[in-house]
């Protein structure tokens, strides 16, 4: 069976950044935005790296991404993530960023797919992250099945396998450490992932250059879009840094094991 | 403020700590409240807490014992719409987590989600950029579900009180949920109940003053103090990508116990931070671990910059070996 | 968690038209001009030879995680890029700010630690002695004016690495040319004499294209091995460096230093050791330091004179109380036209300072490597609308023709000599500085025939400290593990650096806090000792004590070579032209600096 894969996923600033907030009473946005280096999303990530497992093993399997964010910054994202699956890409030029509204987003996401000329819900598979970097509700994905009507959905994703009668066996974390494994007979299904099983694909410039054919194009065609905002923010700000530590420096191991093992027991 | 629905879900037939904290919070509002309850044992779970409640709701049966979307999703719509209130206070379980979007989205609802704090003016509390930015929020949109992240609230008393309607809920699905699956070393390292959380960092991998690096022995000592201790074993996100880059450094380490950025945010009391620099990243995945210490041989490292209680500058190999003798 | 092997794709070669090498400011000057030029109607029927009927493949492969993690000063003139872009509003670009003021300041030495020749110490002396009437303060003398050379009045500030965002974006938005981040080129790909396109790094695919445009910096491995494949023409050498080190610091709130301040300073925390601050918008500084090549120290280093630097009085006053930000650091080649290696050749051209395009009379480069990749685009445009191929003769004639006809030919000319006279000392040094800004170059001091090379820490430390403490020093440092240089700048009084672990942090927090220095696990070590018996002779280890990053580090214990750690290399390459063996092979690879605001 071949799979139709849509992968949504937005940018997040590079996680290394110094993040600061600045709040004009209306919109919070973060100091600098322009200047920070974005990735894609680290789940949205992980899922599209599985889009492109699963679709390497079922020949004619489509793997096409949407995703809503600044044009020019996604173009330049898009030369770090294109050189390691192929892959093709239906932009919607737009705002990115923590303090977007959620509800719009998925809308915006979900028209784009449902005017996907080629779907086929049949073999509809609609990944994304577990929840983002940047808003970290987790909530789009399950709002853009709902607007495409696909009730089996999944959240915390960390495997995928297809059984030979094609059904999907899916494991979700749940609390505890565990894995929770079901069983979903056919697609169409969400599954929102986690970091999955796989390790990042290495670099593989054929690949990024192929993959340019068709996302140079598409984000060029790119409509622009914008997010009503329903929140109303009252305050924004870095959290208080209130510890006042203790350095302690020159004491032998062995003492600083008792002090340990005592501050454990208490 | 508002009236309110209390919504829960039953774990093995009984309410986890995460719905008592919900109830907490909704009573002390003090707003008039719903209580509504989905899943195996649901009615005499929800009797068990109703004390204090307007209407009572139950969704059970055996197509609404699994977790899993679609059954939760039809449960939690008809609880909502039966009790007409415009706002919304469910834990944030996984389960609930996967379930209540779908819902609002059905309902024409707004949903926020990791709320820690909920004020009697509906000026809510939640974490933005990885718990890198807190904010406060309110919205004029009804109905308004609110998942309220466990661990931030105290817990309830339960208080009896009537029994419930139960709702009659049909659904149909294509999910169906198996079982569960063990952990992968096949002995349990994550204990979200434990006092102590110990994280182990990327320098237990590195060359060591003597030039050498020394895995086996960094695994025994963390292995060895996490049973010993029967504390609940966390990492860094840099030693678990070596992990996962095929390499055999510390293979009983998992994404599963990445704590930080793109990992989890554990709420132990206690937290012990051995070989790992104390970065805003790997930080951010502390903000509920009340008391922390760190053992790190650099005095200036992120820990020592009112990241941690106390930072102990010295040699993690050297301390643990001592540690274990103690224990 | 197992790593999929079965899915590499055959790594089989690219073809395209045009490949370029890192993306500097040249390569950014090379692909607006050429993107800009080849959506022109004259050139709609230019096609592809790689892809006949789609335009023409521009690629360009970048070393570094991201275009955005470049690292210099920047203040510039802006000549060239205005030129290509009259309309440049820096406001469009974050931290670009309008020069509004600019200073030349001498500072003096507050604690008599530096190693100022006599003529300075008496020069520091009757500053003091003077003061009132010179207007000395904070133990600063800002000099009346700024040499015409150095001037950069009519000019902007930039961040670099927002500089290069913007322009990348830019560029790729005509959707005329691609850059490659976190690809770096290992070598060009030779036959018979002529460049046929690049290797890549990564897994050794082969990139081919008609023309190889190699912008990779100064210590870039492809323009390198083009030298070493085709040799220097003859009289040229790259013999001057040095190594650029900057913070970027969030200015405490009371600062009063505007937007568009831009202060030279020479003097401290050596005499050798000249220094920058800029005031970008936001209470945003860059400030660095240069530690150049002719600075005969060995155990020369960057980043403590640079804490030293920032805690000096006439700077302090202003930065106490800030924040670092980001931290990063670079080689300059220096040698200018001396060092200027064979600009064109049958299927490539060099752009960029590894061009020898950077001017140390002006101490400018950005603008310089800019307009060279104006030039050759222009070329390159020229060449495709007549059908012409890229042969060493018609690269000459379009190219470097232009080149030699431009101001950028002039004013190195004017540079060339400029700095003969630190190959004597300090005072000719400056003096030839001065003859040679002031004369347009027709007078310079002459070039000394052997080359100053690095001195034996005994000699260099002769009046200062004993052999015996030189002893204890080695030993001291070799126990401690802490590099030789900070323990004699202690001995010779240095006074100590207190951290306050927001703008002086250790050096390791600084890659951390400030450069974010990563380091991608699937590749090998791109710094390699050769011979380790080369490394066993060695006395002064400068490689140890002048890397940016102290990623290069004694081991206690081994077989004499210095270890390194991938880690915290932030590919400055100063390890490259400070062994004074060449013992040190220094490839291309990714990873490194991951600050956007360098």
């Amino acid at each position: 069976m071949s799979y139709q894969i849509v992968v949504c996923g937005g940018l997040a600033p590079d996680p290394l950044q110094t993040l600061e907030p600045v709040f004009d009473t209306v919109k919070p946005s973060l100091r600098n935005e322009l200047m920070l280096p974005a990735v894609f999303d680290p789940w949205a990530a992980h899922a599209l790296y599985e889009a492109g497992h699963l679709a390497r093993q079922h020949p004619g399997t489509l793997v096409r991404v949407v995703s809503l964010a600044p044009k020019a910054k996604l173009q330049q994202v898009m030369m770090t993530v294109a050189q390691k699956l192929p892959f093709e890409l239906a932009a919607l030029d737009g705002p990115a960023g923590g303090f977007t509204d959620a509800a719009a987003t998925a809308e915006a996401l979900a028209a784009a797919i449902a005017a996907m000329p080629d779907l086929d819900r049949s073999r509809l598979l609609l990944f994304g992250g577990w929840e983002s970097a940047t808003r970290g509700a987790g909530v789009v994905m399950q709002r853009v099945a709902e607007r495409l009507g696909i009730r089996e959905q999944f959240l915390a994703v960390d495997e995928l396998v297809v059984e030979p009668d094609g059904a999907l066996l899916i494991k979700e974390r749940v609390e505890g450490g565990r894995h929770q494994i079901s069983r979903c007979a056919s697609p169409p299904a969400m599954l929102a992932w986690a970091t999955g099983s796989l390790p990042e694909p290495p670099n593989h410039p054929q690949t990024g250059m192929a993959n340019m054919r068709v996302i140079l194009p598409a984000l060029q065609k790119a409509r622009p879009v914008s997010l009503a905002q329903t929140a109303e923010f009252v305050r924004v700000a870095l959290p208080a840094a209130v510890r006042q530590t203790r350095i302690v420096k020159d004491v032998s191991a062995a003492e600083i094991a008792r002090e340990i093992a005592e501050w454990i027991r208490q | 403020m508002e009236k309110v629905l209390v919504l829960l879900h039953t774990v093995d037939g009984g309410l986890p700590a995460a719905a008592m904290e919900t109830l907490g919070l909704a009573r002390r509002l003090d707003a008039p409240w719903d209580l509504g309850v989905i899943g195996a044992g649901a009615a005499a779970a929800a009797q068990s807490v109703s004390g204090g409640a307007g209407k009572c709701f139950a969704v059970e049966g055996e197509l609404f014992a699994a977790s899993r979307y679609a059954t939760d999703a039809a449960a939690c719509e008809a609880v909502i719409r039966a009790s007409g209130a415009p706002v919304v206070l469910a834990p944030d379980t996984l389960r609930f987590h996967r379930a209540l979007p779908g819902v609002a989205e059905r309902l024409g609802a707004a949903i926020d989600t990791h709320v820690v704090a909920v004020s009697g003016d509906g000026t809510i509390e939640r974490w933005f950029y990885r718990q890198r930015i807190e904010a406060e929020l309110k919205r004029s949109q009804r109905p308004w579900i609110l998942l309220i992240e466990p661990g931030s609230q105290p817990a309830a008393e339960a208080a009896p009180g009537a029994a419930p309607e139960r709702l009659e809920v049909a659904c149909e699905t294509r999910t169906s949920v198996e079982g569960f699956s063990t952990p992968v070393t096949g002995e349990q390292t994550i204990r979200p109940d434990a006092p102590l959380l110990f994280v182990a960092g990327a320098g237990w991998t590195k060359k060591q003053k003597d030039g050498a690096v020394h895995l086996e022995e960094a695994a025994q000592l963390i292995l060895d103090f996490v049973r010993k201790s029967q504390c609940s074993l966390g990492s860094s996100k840099s030693l678990v990508d070596l992990s996962s880059e095929g390499q055999p450094v510390l293979p009983f380490l998992t994404h599963l116990h990445q704590v930080g950025q793109t990992g989890s945010s554990p709420r132990h009391k206690k937290g012990l931070a051995t070989c790992c620099h104390g970065e805003e990243p790997h930080v951010v995945g502390w903000r509920f671990i009340k008391e922390r210490r760190a053992i790190n041989l650099d005095p200036n490292c992120g820990w020592a910059r009112g990241k941690a209680d106390v930072v102990y500058v010295a040699d993690a190999f050297e301390v643990m070996r001592e540690l274990l003798r103690l224990l | 968690m197992e790593k999929d092997n079965r899915e590499q794709p055959e790594a089989a070669p690219l073809d395209a038209d045009i490949v370029c090498t890192g993306f500097g400011p040249a390569t950014a000057g090379f692909l607006w001009t050429l993107t800009r030029g080849l959506q022109q109607p004259e050139m709609a029927a230019v096609e592809s030879k790689a892809m006949p009927g789609l335009p023409p493949q521009v690629l360009c492969y970048e070393r570094a995680d991201d275009i955005s993690f470049g690292v210099s000063g920047v203040v510039t003139r802006a000549r060239a890029i205005r030129a290509s872009i009259p309309d440049l509003d820096p406001a469009a670009i974050p931290l670009a700010a309008r020069v509004s003021e600019e200073k030349l300041i001498y500072l003096l030495d507050p604690h008599g630690a530096t190693r100022r020749p006599a003529w300075m110490r008496l020069a520091d002396q009757l500053c003091r002695a003077f003061s009132f009437l010179l207007r000395v303060e904070h133990e600063g003398l800002a000099l009346p004016w700024v040499p015409a050379f150095l001037h950069k009045g009519d000019g902007f500030i930039f961040s670099l690495g927002q500089f290069l965002q913007w322009t990348g974006q830019q560029v790729m938005m005509t959707g005329l040319a691609q850059i490659w981040p976190g690809t770096p080129a290992a070598a060009p790909l030779i036959r018979d004499g002529r460049v046929e396109g690049v290797r890549l790094a990564s897994d050794g695919s082969e990139v081919r294209a008609a023309l190889t445009v190699v912008g990779d910096g100064p210590v870039g491995a492809v323009s390198r091995q083009l030298d070493e494949a085709f040799g220097m023409p003859a009289g040229r050498r790259r013999d001057e460096w040095a190594v650029g080190m900057k913070m970027v610091v969030d200015l405490p709130e009371r600062c009063t230093l505007r937007e568009g301040t831009v202060w030279h300073t020479i003097g401290y925390p050596e005499p050798e050791i000249f220094g920058f601050l800029y005031v970008h918008p936001d209470r945003i500084a860059s400030v660095g330091i240069f530690v150049p090549s002719w600075m005969d120290s060995p155990v020369r280093t960057s980043y403590r004179y640079l804490q030293h630097f920032v805690r000096h009085p006439y700077l302090w006053r202003h930065l106490e109380g800030g924040r670092l930000r980001s931290w990063g650091a670079k080689s300059l080649l220096e040698s200018g036209r001396r060092g200027e290696p064979y600009l064109a050749g049958d299927g490539y051209a060099r752009i960029g300072e590894c061009s020898g395009s950077t001017n140390v009379l002006t101490g400018s480069g950005v603008d310089e490597a800019w307009l060279t990749g104006v030039q050759l685009a222009e070329a390159v445009l020229e060449l495709l609308a007549e059908g012409k191929p890229f042969t060493r003769e018609n690269l000459e004639a379009r190219y470097v023709a232009r080149r030699r006809a431009s101001w950028l030919e002039r004013e190195s000319q004017a540079a060339e000599r400029a700095r003969n006279g630190f190959q004597w000392g300090l005072l000719p040094g400056f003096a030839g500085m001065a003859l040679a800004g002031l004369t347009g170059g027709r007078l310079a001091w002459p070039r000394r025939r052997e080359e100053r090379g690095i001195r034996r820490i005994e000699e260099y430390y002769a009046g200062r400290l004993s052999r015996s403490q030189i002893e204890r020093a080695r030993a001291a440092a070799d126990a401690e593990g802490r590099p030789l240089h900070d323990v004699l700048m202690d001995l010779c009084g240095w006074p100590k650096i207190e951290y306050d672990g927001r703008l002086l942090v250790s050096h390791q927090d600084a890659l951390l806090m400030g450069g974010k220095v990563q380091a991608p696990a699937e590749f090998p070590d791109h710094v390699v000792f050769r011979s380790p018996a080369l490394c066993r002779s060695c006395e002064t280890r400068l490689c140890i004590e002048i890397c940016s990053g102290e990623a290069i580090h004694a081991v206690a214990g081994g077989d004499g070579t210095p270890g390194f750690d991938r880690e915290k290399c932030v590919h400055c390459g100063a390890c490259l032209w400070n062994c004074p063996a060449g013992n040190i092979e220094f490839c291309a690879a990714p990873g490194g600096l991951h600050s956007a605001e360098n």
